[in-house]
């Protein structure tokens, strides 16, 4: 309303002429409707992205002002050895690479599965969609709280089950294991329902011809059901990706970065350094997180370069 | 023979969802199963996957609890939070994604291909800064910080104007030669009409706002100012190893999102599609 105020009472409007002010106002609606969203857009989404940047490039602790340090952060983290932020990168950067390499084949592999099964609508094919779709509504934190006591070494009931006795929080690539398999559970039903509705935009005659040709059903799957669907397959595995890179919760939760610093991933590192408990080392930390956007947005660019390229 | 090679994708099919299904729901039934025993049964007893005693008082515990981890609390304030983050997205993006389907103005493709290409942008650069924001606002600990920086997202806006511009350009105009203006044709014609992806819109930003963990441990400090979700981690340090306290908790914290989801299913799956299919 105040805006439409201060609009109406610019210099070119010529009050001689209403049909004039009439004309520039409708002009002036459009932005009035953008105008909310383009507000928050740079106050909470623009001014922190660059400010992110910016700070990379200072020493900060949050509250003084940032003093400008040219690539200190940089070379700290990425080239100075002796640093315990080196390693610290270094460690965080590759548990989190080793982590979303490990899950993400599990995420396109079991979902894409999961579709072909209830495409063929076998019996009770509603409900089995509805009990794997469901955790991906859950938080991390009450998917942790209901899986964590599963892997307890004597009184879980996986260990117990199964007959076997893994420490699963305290032995390597037993905790990894665990964690993919909790991470999968939470969230192989999104891409699911996204393959489901993709294998139903499929022409069936491709299935009858193939049919005709005498083709096995590997090599449907493959010649048919594959190409069909791979538009929908290249922006599963992107995204997908991206989410695993941002991993936290899980690790944080589940097994606090243990045994060791082997379950320590990136944005818990990022986290402490600048909201930690000690002085706040926010430009540092900022510096860690560039590099890991860079990793993410540089796989992605990656990915979308070979799947077209396939084309 | 041809009958029994028609059944037999089927079968296989059928065993593989059970197999799997099976899978998915053990965790769940042991976590209330596990709810409902005796903390000392689980400590005395080793492992039983059923209960020896039923009993319903580590619920009463940890409702009851209103000081160190007061999960009541924090459910009311996951609620507030995210209602009304749900109820600004809707009126912020709606009108957004209105002008950039139906109204002509200058820079109007300029502007939307710069918000498009920083979809790609990694949020993770923005939290510290984000954080900054909100110390000069003094929203640090107040609710605000929850609800009002997720409005300048973009997705929805692009998911919600794919949608408006497939409806008919003619039912706007017959309301404007009966003298309707914008807004009018926006409340009236064109938000209605979007109600499908609209509610998609609602779902995903009620969601996403229940569900966010990292920032609002982030910038809420104070116990009783917690939504559920970072709630349920100081939780883990409260209850420690009383499994059956936790397990509780964790039921308590999972029930209205599952009763949810059984009301409104349908409208999860179509959107998730929805969101899939404009980028394919």
């Amino acid at each position: 309303m105040k805006n439409q105020i201060a609009l109406a009472q610019t210099p070119n409007l010529s009050l001689k002429n209403p049909r004039a002010k009439k004309i520039t106002f409708s002009k002036l609606v459009p932005y009035l409707f953008i105008a909310p969203h383009l507000i928050l857009f740079i106050i909470f989404f623009a001014i922190p992205a660059i400010t992110g940047i910016y700070i990379s490039f200072t020493k900060w602790n949050l509250y003084s002002a940032p003093e400008w340090v040219g690539l200190k952060n940089y070379f700290e983290i990425l080239v100075n050895q002796d640093s315990t932020f080196y390693h610290q990168l270094h460690n965080g950067l590759l548990n989190t690479i080793k982590y979303t390499c490990f899950s993400v084949p599990f995420f396109i592999a079991i979902p894409l599965l999961l579709a072909v099964a209830l495409n063929t609508k076998t019996y009770g094919s509603k409900v089995f969609q509805s009990i794997f779709y469901m955790p991906t509504l859950l938080s991390i934190s009450s998917v942790i709280l209901t899986w964590i006591f599963m892997f307890h070494r004597n009184l879980g009931s996986i260990n117990n089950i199964l007959g076997i006795n893994v420490n699963w929080f305290g032995q390597q690539p037993f905790t990894w294991i665990a964690i993919v398999i909790i991470s999968l559970w939470w969230g192989i039903g999104g891409n699911m329902v996204i393959y489901l509705a993709a294998l139903n935009g499929i022409d069936k005659a491709l299935y009858e011809s193939a049919d005709i040709d005498g083709a096995s059903a590997i090599h449907k799957f493959f010649h048919v059901t594959i190409p069909g669907i791979k538009h929908q397959l290249l922006y599963t595995l992107v995204l997908t990706t991206v989410a695993q890179f941002n991993i936290y919760g899980q690790p944080l939760m589940f097994s606090k970065g243990a045994p060791g610093e082997s379950t320590r991933v990136l944005m818990m590192y990022i986290r402490e350094l600048a909201f930690g408990s000690g002085e706040s080392i926010a430009g540092l930390a900022s510096a860690m997180a560039v590099i890991l956007g860079l990793c993410i947005m540089a796989v992605s660019a990656i990915q979308f370069r070979l799947m077209r390229n396939k084309d | 023979m041809k009958k029994y090679h028609k059944y037999l994708p089927q079968a296989a099919a059928f065993l593989f969802l059970l197999t799997l299904g099976i899978i998915f729901v053990v965790p769940l039934l042991w976590t209330v199963l596990t709810s409902l025993k005796p903390e000392v049964e689980i400590q005395t007893l080793g492992y039983r996957f059923f209960p020896v005693q039923w009993t319903l008082e580590n619920y009463v515990d940890v409702i009851s609890n209103t000081t160190s981890a007061p999960i009541v609390r924090w459910f009311l304030n996951s609620v507030l939070i995210s209602t009304t983050h749900t109820i600004l997205a809707l009126i912020v993006v709606s009108m957004s994604a209105y002008a950039y389907a139906k109204l002509e103005f200058k820079g109007k493709n300029t502007i939307f291909w710069i918000l498009m290409t920083t979809m790609m942008f990694p949020t993770v650069i923005n939290l510290i800064p984000l954080y900054n924001v909100m110390r000069v606002l003094r929203w640090v600990d107040n609710p605000l910080a929850l609800i009002v920086p997720g409005l300048g997202g973009v997705f929805n806006i692009f998911l919600v104007r794919q949608f408006m511009l497939g409806i008919p350009k003619e039912l706007s105009e017959a309301a404007k030669i009966d003298g309707a203006n914008e807004w009018q044709i926006f409340t009236r014609i064109i938000v209605p009409l979007s109600r499908p992806v609209l509610t998609v819109v609602a779902l995903f930003a009620f969601t996403g706002t229940w569900n966010d963990f990292l920032w609002p441990s982030i910038v809420m400090n104070s116990i009783d100012k917690m939504p559920l979700t970072p709630g349920l981690r100081l939780l883990q340090g409260v209850y420690d190893i009383e499994r059956a306290h936790l397990m509780a908790s964790a039921v308590v914290s999972i029930l209205p999102t599952f009763v949810i989801y059984l009301l409104v299913q349908k409208h999860f799956l179509t959107g998730l599609s929805m969101s899939s299919g404009v980028k394919g």
